[in-house]
């Protein structure tokens, strides 16, 4: 199914702007979203992660950006980006203006701290999704090695875009029993020539 | 200073970095040490306000737009951290181009598996801080 922008803005306006603590617990309700309406697929919102993840900037824009693209083009990625990122950005504008400290009051802080706990939730529900296809397509070696690589890598102190591009290198030097797709390549990943 | 030099600033900030917060060296070493256009008080302010806010946590660039120069200043804010956004495209188009080569699916699901990887410390120090600030507000 192809959403229309309208429908496609107020799905991301709404599940991008009613968290605190980062993109990656937008980026699970987005899949949730997606999913339901049949609009994007686990697979494809794999792709959208790993895109964002390498791109500079805020990840979850840059997911934003590659949804918007991949269900309208240019029109959905430009609407998906600004459905994203203006609420939040006026209300970051309204309390820079006014100099409102929301923290300042307890009700808000408790507010904000269980905003956090459900988005740390959230977001290791994303981790979990993500790899749970690999997992049933019996390409766990290739999950631990990779997800042990990482690890390893985040415990000595690299950043995360050298940990991903490292995983990315060591992901395509694997053996080819370890590394090649148990699963087809997922709708609307196929190889698309103009 | 003018609008155009406050988005390059804060451009070249949110374009070296990846992730919401991954900006703040760079603003406060322009922002704060070389400019002087708002005070490291302020800054931090801005950093809570967009904490502190629903959305994109690199929308304090919004706010630290705002204190340098005023509105005009949080319009540029606004640009650039869209700006980096549509670097996706050409990147999802080059990854959906050569996706059928078993090396690069393998590529791209090791990005999306050491992701997964990093999300995990994210996601329990982000509970972490949760039950600490509702313990402290007890």
């Amino acid at each position: 199914m192809t959403p229309s922008i309208r429908q496609l803005a107020w799905l991301i306006a709404r599940d991008v702007n009613r968290t605190v603590g980062g993109g990656n617990a937008s980026m699970e309700l987005l899949r949730r979203s997606f999913e339901a309406r049949e609009w994007v697929d686990a697979q494809t919102h794999g792709l959208f992660v790993a895109v964002s993840r390498l791109t500079p900037g805020t990840n979850i824009l840059a997911y934003c950006a590659a949804a918007g693209w991949r269900l309208q083009r240019w029109r959905g990625a430009a609407a998906a980006v600004a459905a994203a990122s203006i609420p939040g950005a006026l209300i970051v504008f309204g309390l820079a203006a006014t100099l409102v400290r929301l923290d300042r009051y307890p009700a808000i802080q408790i507010a904000l701290s269980l905003g956090m706990f459900v988005a740390g939730m959230l977001v290791l529900s994303s981790a979990f999704n993500l790899v749970k296809p690999y997992v049933r397509a019996g390409r766990w070696p290739f999950v631990a090695t990779v997800a042990m690589l990482a690890g390893a890598l985040y415990l000595v102190g690299w950043t995360p875009v050298r940990i991903l591009l490292v995983s990315a290198v060591a992901g395509s030097l694997l053996p080819p029993k370890t590394s090649a797709p148990a699963v087809p390549a997922p709708k609307g990943t196929e190889v698309t020539r103009a | 200073m003018s609008v155009a030099l406050v988005y390059l600033l804060l451009l070249k900030a949110t374009v070296t970095s990846f992730a919401g917060m991954g900006s703040l060296p760079q603003i406060r070493q322009d922002f704060v040490d070389t400019y002087h256009l708002v005070s490291a008080d302020a800054l931090s302010e801005a950093v809570l306000v967009g904490r502190a806010t629903p959305g994109p946590m690199g929308a304090y660039v919004v706010a630290v737009g705002y204190l340098a120069i005023g509105w005009p200043g949080a319009v540029a804010g606004w640009l650039a951290l869209i700006t980096p956004a549509f670097a996706a495209l050409p990147l999802l188009a080059t990854v959906q181009r050569w996706l059928h080569v078993p090396r690069v699916r393998a590529l791209v699901d090791a990005v999306i598996v050491a992701g997964a990887a990093l999300l995990i410390p994210s996601g329990i120090l982000l509970a972490v801080d949760a039950v600490r600030q509702l313990l402290r507000l007890r």
